[in-house]
């Protein structure tokens, strides 16, 4: 049975405010005044008579056509020496990994006449596919407040007085410290050892967001130090407890490519997942069934679903909407036995020890959590570093050595303490708050300039290797390190091969075949024989876990602190693709803000409505002494009585150089200024606000107070602005036990899918009447001629599975670098002009419906009235929308120009350089996916602080393939034509045909659970045509009768179908 | 590197098959002395213009190599020797003969060795009679290049533009014309005084041409209508020629000559413009691959050394020792230095399409199996580059054969398309296009767009999407 439910893209088209009314009736809200268009932000003080005038426009109008004729003459300047792998035209990649103290990914860099400009997945290593945080880390190495080089005291120095100073300070006395992320690099630890061999000095390691919670459980249980890894792929009931495993928990690319491959339904089994959350996060937004508890219940949710695997006990008081998701949790679980899986995002040990308990119970050990091979992330030790913080503050500490971390900017404390420390020296590629406070910083290499290794398991070893040479004086850490030790060997490259090869001399420079071979592929497999890991004695410390779950009580208000999907920890805070990829859940872009649900807003009296001219009502939320003020926003699905904020902002709160795009810009592109005329970060920093228990930060605040302050702030949000004509064909859901109930069907017959007919007048049926049983699919109307792309040459299409979709935006991302798409900024986004080609609508779902509204008797109004409701705690649905390529292109039709039209390869074709901008087409397209270019992005002063066009360096991560588009013109998703016509020619040249998946778009590239898939719908052998096939495959808006060449797929939720 | 290394192994083959060859030819090698006599001085001409004529010169004038005019009295080695060191110059030097000790000495630390020559002791006969008695001395070094010209420097025939002269005579008509006509009139009104009448008005020229028009006004409107009809057409004309850039030469920062380089010295245009084949540009060579030949040959024929220094300049290369420098100075490297830190050589790009546009050499190259004239005229014939143009090209059919005629001016989209709807696809042509054949055969709506392609016979690049836009932009 399909599911009649109705979706929204925001609770304002949902209760149908009266702005999104105004706003739904244009494509393009607000009016540019021409005073803007100009783009002169000093037209208002210039006086101008009508004869200056009229002399200025003839002078101009001469001097205009006499520079028309004139040809500038450009310069072509080949190489002098040439690299022998550089052809210019011709890109060529490399394999690294990306490791930045929190996501770690196996890449390949492409790189253009030797610059990086495109990350992808490296898929030789079949794990897991990097996500948006690492795909656009390519924007940092260009970012232009990168040290140049050496600094001691703020000031410009050498490395010879680097080197001097730091051996000074460390031949004189007090404790001496490396302090460091986790660090996953076999030769760095090495370097490590000596260095604190050879002076004295410890090492101690601190992530930014701990582990040390589930560490501690499993040391107690196990004695196991460790973060565990965990087969997502092998799972078939998940059950999570604030663990954001597919968004920002853990190790997210190997977590969301695996459990995708559980999630598909053709395989006729899907695995479930059930989450419990305070706050909306990505993996509760994809959860089958996603409960709301408050960030008290954590434990006691898990001690519940421990008492129902283990039959019984007192689990302590749950709220209602926490108590209704036990029973079916622990039936999933139950029926998946061993195969089961529990996991919490809780830094509490006591409740990771239940946690654990509910794992012995179901056997999941070896199965599904493998302790073995463990996470060599994460080992950040939260009580040496505070021990670290006491004594830095006493004085005590002589030299202190950062890198890799910020922790003047998650530690006020530490912040504080950095003062007294003799002689403190950062690593650091940026003056940021740690390194400012520093007395020496020797920046680092990017890691595109770096050669490195990097375990991710026990299992193998990946290698860094420099794409680029140093842009700057910079100098790798590891080196550094051996020169302050007096090591005799200093160069990080010879060190890093001694580690692997300790017969490595220069001459096997070129000549190791094993290694150029093993670096092309970017890993090594290791010999490893895991830790057996033993269950004697597990358990001990539950019974003191559980009371202390059942003892944790809340306040009025609770505050959960998560992250973003896209800023995560906070380290890329600058990156400008990153500030502006919406946030998943709430659309919003370029800020943070408290989370909050809508009861508790109204009771507040808060703004629920964000839009262009409605700013955000400002809250201030009081922790212990400590408050913060800002913007509160409505997150359907935020349990009431709750509120969220994301760590990652507020970098550069005292104005240290982290990058210009960390701090707000006014709307003349100038940087905003507080009344002290200071920097205005963007958003705030939530780091001081974390909890703490028994020495470990909490991410979670179990009695705060919110108060209104009255204030607004306007905030930046594509939520509204592209709805899709708010028709039921959009999305197509339902659940596994209806789809598996048909999953022979045909295609476009089964009840979830059925294909879109329309009424004629007509007697189609033959029955002898004309009534309402005559009717035509789509198909047989036609506004258009036919267009031959079927069986003819290519047919260039794509299938996206709703399914598997987690709305992570790693295509978002990748599509806007691949592309040269803009960033236009916050104030731009806020009056909808973003330019991204490509979006993910996100629809909230009601699990009301008109036919439980005819059970029940309340009739139609009445059931619409009711499908408001359940928004409380909605269903979720991603959906990657960017151009359809319709074959009977609406945009077409209306260009008066013939800028847009259609190949017979099925693209739907915009050419720039003949496109006038009438935006016909944009209003005639009725998945509202083209961009006007309003501005003179790559020149006007309002984005030259974000827009990575503007900035000689950061301009060098443009795609030479794609034009950087100018003032005035259309644009849009092109399917990466560009990729397609180097793909055709590679087999022309090759004289074969296009291999299926020779030509990737980069979203599809990009997609780490492969829910986009690109090909050739012409090529009967693909796997698009085979998947166009599917049952499950419809168009959206289908019954518009376009004919696009995107497929989407029926979105199946493992959920109990009670229509099954 | 590539190329070096390239190089390298190729010489190294050389090596092998002239000592090789040397082995058997020795054995019937020619008496002692009988070398200098009895060769034939047309087969030693042809010879010495294939192999040697390069480097050396029949005059005494040094160019890569020594010349070689009295060579006989020089030579008192004796002829297996002399044989031995054409064939393979370094095995003969290993002979210890004191006169080659002193030229080894004297040249290959400036121009290296000589590469080993495929020549038989009977082709050195030959050589030899010719070096001795050249037919012209006064003209050898155009025998070379007889069948070359360079087309810029061919002797300009109308040295004076003859429409200035039209136009200084027009003046002096004007002039002349109007004084007369002033002397006319003042006589007339003289005349007029002395008998009496009032003097002629005094009207100004333009009150008077305004009277004279007035009264021929038809003949007036027909100029007036030609001018206008004309200064329409010229500035149309105009206007359709801007951005047209056919006929561009910039001047280079060294004096390049295509014509030397390919014509006289037969270098393969992907020699130096091999990323043609490989990428979508043609690309200008890198330093490094001019020196692959420069190391040898430092003394051009036109300018000498001023415009080859240019590129030593730029890669550090260090004439005297033959070697490269690195950033200190330092000399007596056999590769390119990448401490050297040289200045790059600016060129000015020859050939501008707009940034939109989005060409392909190697899908015309490769796939497209063009010849480079099509595109950029006879380049041989060419000193530094410009962009040809379409009526030059076009008389080049007859030497490239397939070559496809057009009409639009060179480096136009017009230009363009107007190819890509002449030129011809072969679906047999690879298994790319069979493919894309199948697909059309297979089904029937597919047959019916393959039955119209095929309504003139044959089928072009326009009909399987050449003209679509995103072939070009995106």
């Amino acid at each position: 049975m399909s599911q009649n439910k109705r979706y929204w893209s925001g609770l304002d088209e949902l209760h149908g405010t009266e702005e999104f009314k105004a706003i739904q009736g244009q494509e393009f809200p607000g009016v540019q005044s021409v005073d803007e268009f100009l783009s002169d932000d000093r037209l208002e003080s210039t006086h101008t008579g009508r004869r200056d005038f009229l002399k200025f426009m003839g002078f101009s109008l001469t001097a205009a056509t006499l520079a028309a004729c004139e040809t500038p003459v450009i310069k072509s300047i080949p190489y002098t020496n040439k690299p022998e792998e550089v052809t210019p035209g011709v890109a060529n990649y490399y394999a690294s990994t990306f490791y930045n103290g929190q996501d770690y990914g196996q890449v390949l860099v492409k790189t253009r006449e030797g610059r990086p400009i495109f990350i992808k997945s490296n898929a030789l290593t079949g794990e897991g596919k990097v996500g948006v945080r690492v795909n656009a880390s390519v924007m940092g190495l260009y970012d232009s407040a990168r040290l140049n080089g050496p600094r001691k005291g703020g000031q410009p120095t050498d490395w010879a007085t680097i080197d001097a100073d730091v051996q000074g300070a460390l031949a004189a006395g007090g404790r001496k410290v490396v302090l460091t992320h986790t660090v996953v690099s076999p030769s760095l630890n090495r370097a490590i050892s000596l260095f604190c061999a050879a002076t004295g000095a410890e090492h101690i390691q601190y992530d930014a967001i701990s582990y040390s919670g589930m560490r501690k459980a499993n040391l107690a249980d196990y004695g196991r130090d460790v973060v565990p890894t965990y087969a997502l792929d092998q799972t078939e009931a998940i059950v999570t407890i604030g663990a954001d495993f597919l968004g920002t928990w853990g190790d997210v690319a190997v977590q969301t490519t695996a459990w995708s491959k559980g999630r598909q339904p053709e395989n006729g089994k899907m695995s479930s997942l059930h989450a419990f959350e305070s706050v909306m996060t990505l993996t509760g937004s994809n959860a089958d069934r996603r409960n709301m508890i408050k960030p008290s219940e954590a434990g006691r949710v898990a001690l519940a679903l421990l008492n129902g695997l283990t039959g019984g006990g007192n689990s302590g008081d749950l709220s209602e909407s926490a108590a209704a998701g036990i029973a079916p949790a622990v039936a999933a679980l139950k029926a998946a036995g061993s195969k089961g899986l529990v996991v919490a995002g809780s830094n509490d040990p006591n409740v990771q020890l239940i946690v654990n308990a509910c794992n012995r119970a179901l056997g999941a050990y070896g199965t599904t959590v493998d302790l073995e091979n463990a996470w060599v992330l994460g080992r950040g030790n939260d009580e040496a570093f505070a021990a670290l913080v006491a004594d830095m503050a006493a004085g005590k500490v002589g030299t202190l050595l950062i890198h890799g971390v910020n922790p003047a900017y998650t530690s006020t404390a530490f912040a504080t303490a950095l003062g007294k420390v003799k002689a403190s020296i950062s690593t650091s590629l940026f003056a940021d708050e740690t390194a400012s406070r520093c007395t020496h910083i020797a920046p680092d290499h990017h890691w595109l300039e770096s050669w490195g290794d990097a375990q991710r398991t026990t299992k193998r070893v990946d290698w860094v290797q420099p794409t680029i040479s140093p842009l700057f004086d910079s100098r790798a850490a590891g080196s550094s390190l051996l020169t302050w030790a007096g090591n005799p060997e200093t160069d990080w490259y010879t060190f890093l091969r001694q580690t692997w090869n300790p017969n490595y001399t220069a001459d096997q420079l070129y000549t190791d075949a094993a290694w150029n071979s093993s670096l092309h592929d970017g890993f090594m497999a290791l010999e490893s024989e895991g830790f057996p890991v033993s269950f004697e004695g597990a358990g001990s410390g539950l019974a003191a876990a559980k009371q202390a779950v059942m003892a944790t009580k809340g306040g009025a208000f609770e505050l959960a602190f998560y992250q973003k999907n896209t800023i995560g920890q906070g380290d890329q805070t600058a990156n400008p693709m990153l500030q502006e990829t919406p946030d998943p859940l709430t659309k919003i872009t370029w800020d943070n803000y408290v989370t909050m649900a809508k009861s508790d807003m109204d009771a507040m009296g808060l703004n629920t409505y964000i839009g262009q001219e409605k700013p955000a009502s400002v809250v201030r939320v009081t922790v212990g002494g400590q408050s913060v003020e800002m913007p509160a926003v409505l997150l359907p699905g935020q349990k009431p009585g709750t509120m969220g904020i994301a760590l990652g902002y507020g970098r550069g709160a005292n104005g240290e150089e982290v990058g210009r795009a960390a701090f707000q810009m006014a709307e003349n592109g100038d940087f905003l200024r507080d009344a002290n005329s200071a920097l205005v970060p963007v958003g705030t920093n939530a780091f001081p606000l974390l909890g703490s228990a028994s020495g470990l930060p909490q991410y979670e605040q179990l009695n705060v107070t919110v108060e209104a302050t009255g204030a607004t702030y306007a905030l930046a949000s594509t939520q509204v602005h592209s709805t899709d004509m708010g028709r039921d064909s959009i999305v197509k859901e339902t659940t596994f036990g209806s789809y598996f109930a048909e999953r022979k069907a045909a295609k476009g017959s089964a009840s979830w899918n059925k294909l879109i007919r329309i009424g004629v007048h007509e007697d189609v049926n033959g029955d002898g009447v004309i009534n309402a049983q005559d009717s035509k699919p789509t198909a047989a109307f036609d506004l258009w001629h036919e267009h031959p792309v079927e069986e003819v040459g290519h047919r260039w299409g794509m299938t996206i599975d709703l399914t598997t979709c987690t709305g992570c935006s790693a295509c978002v991302t990748a599509c806007h670098i691949e592309n040269n798409v803009p960033v236009v900024g916050k104030d731009e986004v806020r009056r909808h002009r973003d330019m991204h080609w490509m979006r993910i609508d996100r629809f909230f779902a009601s699990d009301y419906s008109l036919e439980r509204g005819e059970e029940e008797g309340v009739g139609a109004i009445g059931s619409y009235r009711r499908m408001e409701d359940p928004a409380e705690n909605p269903q979720t649905v991603h959906m990657p929308m960017m151009c359809q390529h319709c074959n009977h292109a609406p945009c077409e039709t209306v260009c008066p120009v013939a800028a847009t039209t259609h190949s017979n390869e099925g693209l739907n074709q915009m050419t720039y350089n003949r496109c006038i901008g009438t935006r016909y087409c944009a209003n005639n397209c009725p998945y509202k996916v083209r961009r006007f270019n309003w501005f003179n992005y790559p020149g006007y002063k309002k984005f030259m602080n974000f827009n990575p066009s503007q900035d000689n360096l950061t301009r060098m991560v443009l795609n030479p393939d794609v034009t950087v588009r100018s003032r005035g013109v259309m644009e849009k998703c092109s399917m990466c034509v560009q990729r397609i016509q180097e793909g055709k020619l590679n087999a022309k040249k090759a004289g074969t045909k296009v291999p299926d998946g020779a030509v990737v778009t980069a979203c599809a590239e990009a997609c780490p659970t492969n829910a986009i898939q690109f090909g050739d719908l012409n090529d009967k052998q693909s796997h698009v045509a085979a998947v166009s096939e599917n049952n499950r495959a419809y168009h959206a808006l289908e019954e518009i009768g376009v004919q696009p060449n995107i497929f989407y797929m029926t979105k199946v939720r493992n959920t109990e179908s009670t229509e099954a | 590197m590539q190329q070096a290394i390239f190089n390298g192994t190729r010489t190294a083959r050389w090596a092998v098959q002239s000592f090789l060859a040397a082995c058997l030819l020795l054995s019937n090698a020619a008496a002692f002395g009988q070398i200098w006599e009895g060769g034939n001085v047309e087969n030693g001409q042809a010879l010495f213009n294939a192999n040697c004529a390069s480097c050396h010169k029949v005059t005494n004038e040094v160019l890569a190599a020594p010349g070689l005019a009295g060579i006989r009295d020089r030579w008192t080695s004796g002829d297996e020797l002399l044989v031995q060191w054409i064939q393979n110059p370094q095995a003969a030097a290993e002979s210890g003969d004191p006169y080659i000790k002193s030229l080894v000495d004297r040249y290959v630390g400036t121009y290296g060795w000589m590469s080993a020559q495929a020549v038989s002791a009977d082709d050195v006969k030959d050589i030899m009679a010719y070096v001795q008695n050249p037919p012209d001395v006064a003209a050898p070094a155009a025998s070379a290049g007889t069948d070359c010209i360079t087309v810029d420097e061919l002797p300009v025939q109308n040295a004076d533009n003859p429409s200035i002269w039209f136009l200084v005579l027009l003046v002096l008509f004007l002039v002349i014309a109007l004084s007369a006509a002033g002397v006319n009139r003042t006589l007339r009104s003289a005349v007029n005084v002395s008998k009496g009448e009032s003097p002629l008005p005094d009207a100004t020229y333009f009150q008077r041409a305004k009277g004279w028009m007035w009264n021929n006004l038809v003949f007036v409107s027909l100029v007036g209508l030609f001018v206008v009809a004309y200064a329409v057409v010229i500035g149309y004309q105009g206007l359709m020629g801007i951005g047209v850039m056919e006929g561009y030469k910039p001047d280079q920062p060294i004096k390049f000559i295509h014509s030397v380089h390919v014509c006289e010295n037969e270098v393969d245009c992907k020699y130096c413009h091999h990323s043609a084949y490989e990428s979508k540009h043609a690309g200008i060579p890198s330093t490094n691959v001019c020196m692959n030949c420069h190391k040898a040959v430092k003394k051009g024929r036109r300018y000498g050394e001023t415009e080859i220094g240019k590129i030593y300049a730029a890669i550090g290369f260090d004439p005297e020792s033959g070697t490269y420098m690195n950033g200190a100075g330092e000399k007596g490297f056999t590769n390119p230095q990448d401490d050297f830190g040289g200045e790059p050589i600016r060129w000015n790009k020859v050939h501008n399409l707009p940034d939109h546009v989005f060409f392909s050499h190697q899908q015309h190259v490769v796939v497209g199996g063009l010849h480079c004239q099509n595109c950029h005229g006879d380049v041989q014939t060419y000193t530094v580059g410009r962009q040809a143009r379409t009526e030059d090209i076009n008389k080049l059919v007859d030497d490239y054969p397939g070559l496809i005629q057009l009409s639009k001016p060179t480096l136009t989209m017009g230009w363009c398309i107007e190819c890509h709807n002449k030129a011809e696809v072969s679906l047999a042509s690879s298994g790319y296009y069979e493919e894309m054949h199948e697909r059309l055969r297979d089904d029937e709506r597919g047959n019916e767009e393959l039955r119209r392609y095929l309504e003139d016979d044959k089928i072009t690049v326009k009909e399987l999407g050449g003209w679509e836009c995103a072939k070009c932009h995106y």
